[in-house]
């Protein structure tokens, strides 16, 4: 089994006192998602306003028992994850900061526009957008009809519509990709921001993960001047899809943390308000319990292989993912079958937790996409067995 | 559970009714003929569960308003003892609102049909790769083992276990289907809103399902008819 070092525990213990201030503002943000503007100055906010910005952009890190914290890490990342998605997964998405896009502009940026687009992280809290599935095509890249056009020789008009994009209502910046020719090599990325002429979000409104605000994303002939165009120093095998392939690895394991947290939830909520429980009843939830200690486990392995940049990272990865996701559902309706009938209007939490819990499976891949991910990593061998 | 078709015929109707033409409207159904004027009964915790406009449904505090396809739906709860001369029958009223979920069910399955039909990865339909048809075929083998248990149930045929664990097998199907619809499934004004309300029937009338089990297994005494 995978122990945690005592740097990564400090930082589990502190996120798990930060998500203790999360549980009472869940329901006000399930009913109300512009409820985050009223909680901008809870605990966690301090990491998540900055997280994944390198040290050369943060001078001002979360120090926490002498270490420094940046979120550069995905152990450190899934471990905060799990702890916060434990107190509330809502606020966890609704919070500002650069988690998504971040990643893909330390991938993909050039060192001017990691300049720019972390100065603008550090000025203030900022949400910010990952712009990918697009309406009646998902983030099946091969079928993206979003366009980005050049127009004169220092801009470039994106045209097009994105579906099912977090925070871009409340988001100052964001990315989204486009294609620029026919073919596979033909997608890029584009820094935007949404006070642009022609950008627009408009919420959608969902059965969980409210927090998350949703959106459908217009963008109706948005310049883009040239400089944000990411990923332009890169060989043109290593720009757009290759290099969201490569930060998409990097983010799901945090996915799947946050699956792991919601299912936690779920069943932390069984002991706090169940007193007494049948033997049957105790065999059940301590099952439970051990696979959450398994899946658990399984997300370390996966965030350890994506810092050691291991060729099964992702295959990893989806494995935690398909597996979080499922058990996020099965232990939110285990859960509420331990209070009887009308449980889901008596236990508003729980019921939340439900509903919050259906999310996952469509975050950053759905279980099948993660399934066929994985076989693909088992036959090509990247999968170590051994 | 053969040789009955004639006598099934109201049951059918309220799977039919849900299928075609949705939640609202079949719940109404389902109140009007096995009400029949009374209170509507509540579940073994005081819930009940009702279209707007049912007279008698809301007769305590409401904890939910929900707005589904074709209507809006209201959940309450009363700690006081039922009014006297209630008659709903709880036999009835348990394999009603089981055939209309069973109903709902069937209309998520058409609508997963109709949406995966329409979509497409590379040249082919969504529908019609590997996972996607055995992952509906999966949710068929579940409708087909539930629709041949209600065939033919007249109240009573079926008691409160058997009719506990087939709604936690519609729970469980209807989560499968909504893994296959996709994010559209996630929204508040699709397919997936309905299945939320569905599963709050069940939850109302039966307890909540447990993931992994529709073994029958009830989780509290169902105090049924009001």
């Amino acid at each position: 089994m995978i122990e945690l070092d005592d740097r990564t525990l400090a930082m589990q213990r502190r996120a798990r006192a930060w998500a203790q201030e999360l549980k009472p503002l869940a329901l006000e943000l399930d009913q109300d998602p512009d409820a985050i503007h009223r909680h901008l100055d809870v605990g966690i906010m301090s990491y998540l306003t900055r997280v994944t910005v390198p040290p050369e952009f943060n001078p001002d890190p979360v120090v926490i028992d002498g270490h420094r914290f940046y979120g550069t890490g995905t152990l450190e990342r899934v471990v905060f994850a799990e702890e916060a998605a434990a107190g509330d997964a809502g606020m966890l998405l609704a919070a500002p900061g650069p988690v998504m896009s971040g990643v893909l502009v330390d991938a993909m940026g050039d060192e001017q526009q990691k300049k720019w687009f972390y100065t603008r992280i550090m000025e203030k809290p900022t949400w910010t957008f990952f712009a990918l599935t697009e309406p009646d095509r998902g983030s099946d890249a091969g079928a993206m009809s979003t366009t980005l056009t050049p127009d004169g020789d220092d801009h470039f008009v994106l045209r097009g519509a994105k579906h099912y994009i977090g925070n871009a209502a409340r988001a100052d910046l964001g990315i989204v990709f486009a294609r620029t020719r026919p073919g596979p090599l033909g997608v890029t990325a584009v820094l935007i921001e949404t006070s642009a002429a022609g950008f627009t979000a408009e919420p959608l409104e969902t059965i969980g993960l409210r927090g998350l605000r949703i959106t459908a994303v217009t963008l109706d002939d948005v310049r883009v001047p040239a400089g944000q165009v990411l990923g332009r120093h890169l060989r043109a095998t290593q720009r757009g899809m290759w290099s969201a392939v490569q930060g998409l690895n990097r983010l799901r394991p945090g996915v799947a943390a946050f699956g792991l947290g919601i299912a936690r939830a779920a069943y932390e909520y069984v002991l706090d308000n169940r007193r007494t429980l049948s033997a049957a009843e105790r065999h059940r939830l301590d099952r439970l319990g051990l696979r959450l200690t398994e899946l658990r486990q399984l997300i370390w392995r996966s965030a350890i292989a994506v810092d050691d940049n291991e060729p099964a990272a992702g295959y990893l990865a989806s494995a935690a993912k398909a597996r979080a996701s499922r058990l996020a559902e099965e232990a939110t309706l285990e859960a509420l079958g331990y209070f009887g009938p009308g449980a889901r209007l008596d236990h508003p939490l729980l019921d939340k937790l439900a509903r919050d819990a259906r999310g996952v499976e469509f975050m950053e891949g759905t279980g099948n996409i993660q399934k066929l991910n994985l076989f693909t990593g088992l036959v090509q061998g990247s999968l170590r067995r051994d | 559970m053969t040789g009955r078709v004639a006598a099934t015929d109201e049951w059918i109707r309220y799977r039919r009714t849900a299928r075609h033409d949705g939640l609202v409207p079949a719940l109404s159904l389902l109140y009007e003929t096995v009400c029949d004027g009374g209170a509507p009964p509540r579940g073994p915790g005081g819930h009940v569960v009702a279209p707007v406009g049912i007279a008698g449904a809301v007769t305590g505090e409401v904890l939910a308003t929900l707005t589904v396809e074709d209507g809006t739906v209201i959940a309450s709860r009363s700690r006081a003892e039922p009014p006297s001369g209630s008659t709903t029958p709880w036999a009835a009223w348990a394999l009603g609102v089981t055939c209309l979920r069973f109903g709902l069910s069937e209309r998520l399955l058409d609508a997963a049909l109709a949406h995966l039909g329409g979509r497409t990865v590379g040249d082919a339909k969504l529908l019609h790769q590997q996972m996607v048809k055995g992952g509906v075929a999966e949710a068929v083998i579940e409708q087909l083992e539930i629709a041949t248990m209600l065939e033919g149930a007249t109240p009573g045929d079926l008691d409160d276990n058997v009719l506990t664990g087939l709604n936690a097998q519609i729970t469980e199907t209807d989560r499968m289907l909504l893994r296959l619809l996709g994010a559209v499934s996630f929204l508040a004004d699709g397919p997936g809103q309905v299945a939320r309300v569905s599963e709050l029937i069940a939850d109302v009338y039966f307890g909540p399902a447990r993931a992994g089990e529709h073994t029958g297994e009830n989780t509290g005494e169902h105090g049924g008819a009001a």
